[in-house]
């Protein structure tokens, strides 16, 4: 067994590769409707890889522009402030943590899961009338945990991995058993140092407990979409398994079969259109 | 998305089929971007500019086959946490139900 002190925690969040300044900016902003948007579409031109990642992102069928944009300020323009921070976003966090550092961790399909997630988010959100963009990179980041863990304790991972393995159990379980804290834990530390919002961080803490009082909705959005990733198997990991789902969470949803049928087919096909841009 | 597209009669295109090329009217303008998903409304305008032919991706059209056995197996697999009619979990219940008529293709009454 290797536990891991909260001490632990705290110094490898500390030890993660750091996301771009502006990206900071953007994260720490994203419920704030007062910021100078000039000045943060300047900023971000600065770095080339995140403008050409988000400009595809943006220019891809999922925002269906009828031109393509060439710059953040168009971006901006075409789909609005909200959604091209996301965009910016989404670009930054999945080109920051590298890659095939913990043996049996799959990071392919770690992001495959993570973005269908967050498109399987944004399109419960709008239909349910939630801010799809918050819903996206909530779904995006939901798992984020499980990269710090993987990024700062490599090794430590691999033994949860196996254990996971071993008695065919949930992530969280076998975290718990062989870490003592778990991906939970280690997203609500992130999230702080990364100064997402409230919002954001309750999203993270709560998606496996939707039904906590003060979870909020968002919380129930990830649950519900999450279970649905994991069910529609989209991952590309043999021992996939659906978590048990909330029956109050599922309730909030309101939805009939049909939207879940479209619901569906929707994630699965902004999933590969996605995944190909995001994991290039 | 560069996959390989096959050129489609506007009558025959559906919304949900992919556009594997950008596409352009007479004029060189463009239309639709490559990659986007053809709605409803897409349909009827590209009728009103005069387009008859629609390079649509292969991938959306050509699906392959599925046993549906080799799909059911899975699916078990995937939800092997569950048991069938354990009305404690009938969220669960209720998302398998509506995957298995995903996969399956099943006929959804109204």
């Amino acid at each position: 067994m290797s536990m891991l002190a909260p001490e632990q925690l705290a110094q490898s969040v500390q030890d993660l590769p750091s996301l771009p300044a502006v990206v900071m900016e953007l994260l720490g902003s994203i419920e704030q409707e007062n910021i100078d948007i000039s000045v943060l579409a300047k900023k971000v031109s600065y770095d080339q890889a995140l403008t050409a990642k988000t400009l595809r992102l943006a220019n891809s069928s999922s925002y269906g522009l009828q031109v393509k944009v060439a710059t953040i300020q168009q971006a901006i323009t075409f789909l609005g402030f909200q959604t091209t921070r996301n965009l910016i976003t989404a670009a930054a966090v999945t080109g920051c943590f590298p890659n095939g550092k913990c043996p049996g961790f799959n990071d392919k399909a770690f992001w495959r899961h993570s973005i269908a997630t967050a498109v399987c988010a944004r399109s419960l959100a709008r239909r349910l009338r939630f801010n799809q963009d918050v819903a996206f990179t909530a779904g995006l980041l939901h798992d984020i945990g499980r990269l710090v863990l993987v990024t700062g304790h490599p090794l430590a991972y691999g033994e949860a991995l196996a254990w996971r393995r071993r008695h065919d159990g949930e992530w969280l379980e076998a975290e718990r058993a062989v870490l003592g804290i778990d991906h939970v834990d280690a997203g609500v530390a992130l999230a702080e140092h990364w100064n997402f919002s409230d919002t954001m961080r309750q999203a993270i803490a709560f998606h496996h407990a939707p039904e906590t009082p003060g979870a909020g909705f968002l919380a129930a959005i990830v649950h519900v979409a999450n279970a649905v990733v994991h069910a529609l198997d989209l991952a590309g990991e043999e021992d996939e398994l659906v978590p048990a789902l909330s029956s109050i969470a599922w309730d909030a949803m309101g939805l009939n079969e049909d939207a879940y049928l479209d619901l569906f087919r929707e994630t699965e096909q902004q999933l590969e259109e996605m995944s190909a841009i995001l994991m290039a | 998305m560069n996959g390989a597209y096959q050129l489609t009669p506007l009558a025959e295109a559906t919304p949900g089929m992919v556009l594997g090329e950008v596409l352009r009217d007479g004029n060189g303008n463009v239309l639709l971007a490559q990659g986007a998903v053809l709605t409803e409304g897409m349909l009827a305008s590209l009728a009103r500019h005069g387009i008859d032919l629609l390079p649509i991706l292969d991938a959306v059209r050509a699906e392959a086959p599925v046993d549906p056995a080799l799909v059911q197996e899975r699916l078990d697999r995937v939800f092997r946490k569950h048991e069938r009619g354990n009305h404690g979990d009938w969220a669960t219940g209720i998302l398998r139900q509506y995957i298995e008529d995903f996969r399956l293709d099943r006929e959804v009454g109204p």
